[in-house]
């Protein structure tokens, strides 16, 4: 579904990611793991549309998305739950969701919502409170809610587990198993490596912008010496 | 009856303040920048409101004209000197602003001359009685209903429809909304367009009021809707709608017991400084 091939993104005259190359499909789960600063958010934001794009090219199903704006983005399949949540504090959970759905049609905006309520009820209680207002690990399923407005096909994930509590933790684990299960796909940014390797089917290691590991979870879990090197440093 | 009738004094001149000063608060909230050559687009849509009144006989036909062109205007205020300034520090923006509205006030100089435009034929002239021995002018009418009538369209849209949700959401995190597709170059002209609009209507209405446009009427205004917007709590809204109220009422009030004393601008800024003393975040603010 998704394929990027040599990918380098930054800021500026900063390169954050170099010529990364790797591909997802429904329904698989995809972890990035490394230190901070080694590339990870910079990735998934370019990927968005929302970090500068320096060379190399990047396809959803085929079409080639590299020059295109944030809508299209949204429109051929891709939505992001951003690192720290950031959640529009000021407006009511319901408008966070609204804005969720910016680019898709009142219809699917409207079922995207009523879905969002299905899957986190607590969120459906608390419509009309201010989004600042609600705990992390609501805070954390309102982002979460908004990005799945508008139906995407691929979840972008930075820094799901954060400053949330286990609990919490688990309940976003569980939904992320339901997306798998939906034939969602996800690319995850994770710094809790035995959570991301919970969940993921491929591993991709970055180190300051550089791809230094890839294989699959399983392989990645029988490898001490990654396992060790990445609890070092999460 | 004096009661009543200075109140509503107040509530005349507060919606005026309001119309001007929320521009002020659109802009401040989306860019953080200090629009002080907002109250050169309030005289402009005076000097439009005149003219097209004066061309036509039509004091709605004015009022469309002058919030359609002074839009367009704001909008191409903020594209040519804004938009560049936008990543150096905000007092450069600031210094750009106040170098246009002299500029503007020069231009009216130049164009319309220095000594001011009246209505040939003034339209809404007299008044009706409210309760027995109390008036209100048409004009003052005028003023309240369109207020209501305006700020009542602008709640509604900023609360109720997806446009309004995501232009509210740009203000909070201009990133974040893009990231979910909101074209936030949209919202900054829309922003510009609706703010000098409203303050067109308000210079439109000023004229009426006065029956007089001059190339420095926004001199007062332009300091005085600054020092509502730090009243409300910059970058509030509701909070710009009460200051606006609020210094409208009382400016009304301590020109007759007061006024002796001091004149209505030391009094609006003399309540400034006292509220600010006490909560220096505004009287909405949040920080």
């Amino acid at each position: 579904m998704l394929k990027v091939e040599n990918l380098s993104a930054g800021y500026g005259d900063i390169i954050a990611v170099r010529d990364l190359s790797f591909s997802l499909e429904r329904g698989q789960v995809l972890a990035f793991l490394g230190a901070n600063g080694a590339g990870k958010s910079s990735t998934l934001m370019c990927l968005m549309g929302l970090v500068e794009q320096k060379s190399g090219t990047i396809k959803m199903d085929g079409r080639d998305i590299t020059a295109t704006k944030v809508e299209a983005r949204i429109s051929s399949g891709l939505a992001i739950v951003p690192e720290g949540r950031r959640i529009f504090p000021d407006l009511s959970v319901h408008e966070n969701l609204i804005v969720g759905g910016h680019v898709v049609s009142a219809k699917i905006m409207t079922d995207g919502i009523d879905y969002v309520y299905t899957v986190y009820p607590r969120l459906a209680e608390r419509r009309n409170q201010a989004a600042g207002s609600l705990s992390g690990g609501e805070q954390q399923m309102l982002a979460m809610g908004r990005a799945l407005i508008s139906q995407p096909q691929l979840l972008i994930v930075d820094e799901l587990s954060l400053g949330l509590m286990p609990k919490v933790v688990d309940e976003c684990y569980a939904v992320l198993q339901t997306l798998k299960q939906n034939n969602i796909g996800v690319l995850l940014v994770e710094q809790n490596t035995e959570r991301a390797l919970s969940v993921a089917d491929k591993i991709r290691v970055l180190e300051a912008g550089n791809l230094t590991w890839s294989g699959s979870a399983t392989d990645a879990k029988n490898n001490n010496s990654l396992r060790q090197s990445l609890m070092g440093i999460s | 009856m004096l009661y009543l009738e200075l109140l509503f004094q107040g509530i005349v001149q507060g919606s005026i303040y309001a119309l001007i000063a929320l521009g002020l608060t659109l802009v401040y909230g989306l860019l953080r920048i200090l629009h002080v050559a907002h109250a050169a687009l309030f005289t402009l849509g005076g000097y439009i409101g005149v003219i097209v009144t004066n061309q036509t006989g039509s004091l709605a036909l004015a009022i469309l004209a002058a919030m359609i062109v002074v839009g367009l205007v704001g909008v191409a205020m903020y594209k040519l000197a804004y938009e560049p300034l936008l990543s150096k520090p905000p007092f450069i923006a600031l210094i750009a602003s106040i170098a246009l509205f002299i500029a503007a006030e020069e231009l009216f100089r130049i164009i319309f001359g220095p000594y001011g435009l009246s209505y040939e034929n003034p339209p809404l002239q007299g008044g009706f009685e409210i309760i027995s021995g109390f008036f209100l002018k048409y004009g003052e009418a005028l003023v309240i209903i369109l207020s209501i009538l305006i700020l009542s369209v602008l709640g509604w849209v900023s609360g109720y429809t997806r446009l309004g949700v995501s232009w509210r959401a740009t203000v909070t995190d201009p990133d974040m909304a893009r990231a979910f597709g909101v074209n936030t170059q949209h919202v900054r002209y829309l922003n510009f367009f609706i703010g000098s609009a409203l303050a067109a209507v308000a210079g439109v209405l000023v004229a009426l009021l006065n029956n007089l446009v001059e190339p420095t009427m926004g001199s007062v205004p332009s300091y005085k809707a600054l020092a509502i917007i730090v009243l409300g709590g910059l970058g509030s809204i509701r909070g710009t709608l009460l200051a606006s109220m609020i210094l409208g009422v009382i400016e009304s009030f301590g020109t007759i017991y007061i006024g002796h004393l001091l004149d209505r601008d030391a009094l609006a800024f003399g309540f400034l400084i006292v509220v600010l003393m006490f909560r220096p975040q505004g009287l909405l603010g949040t920080r």
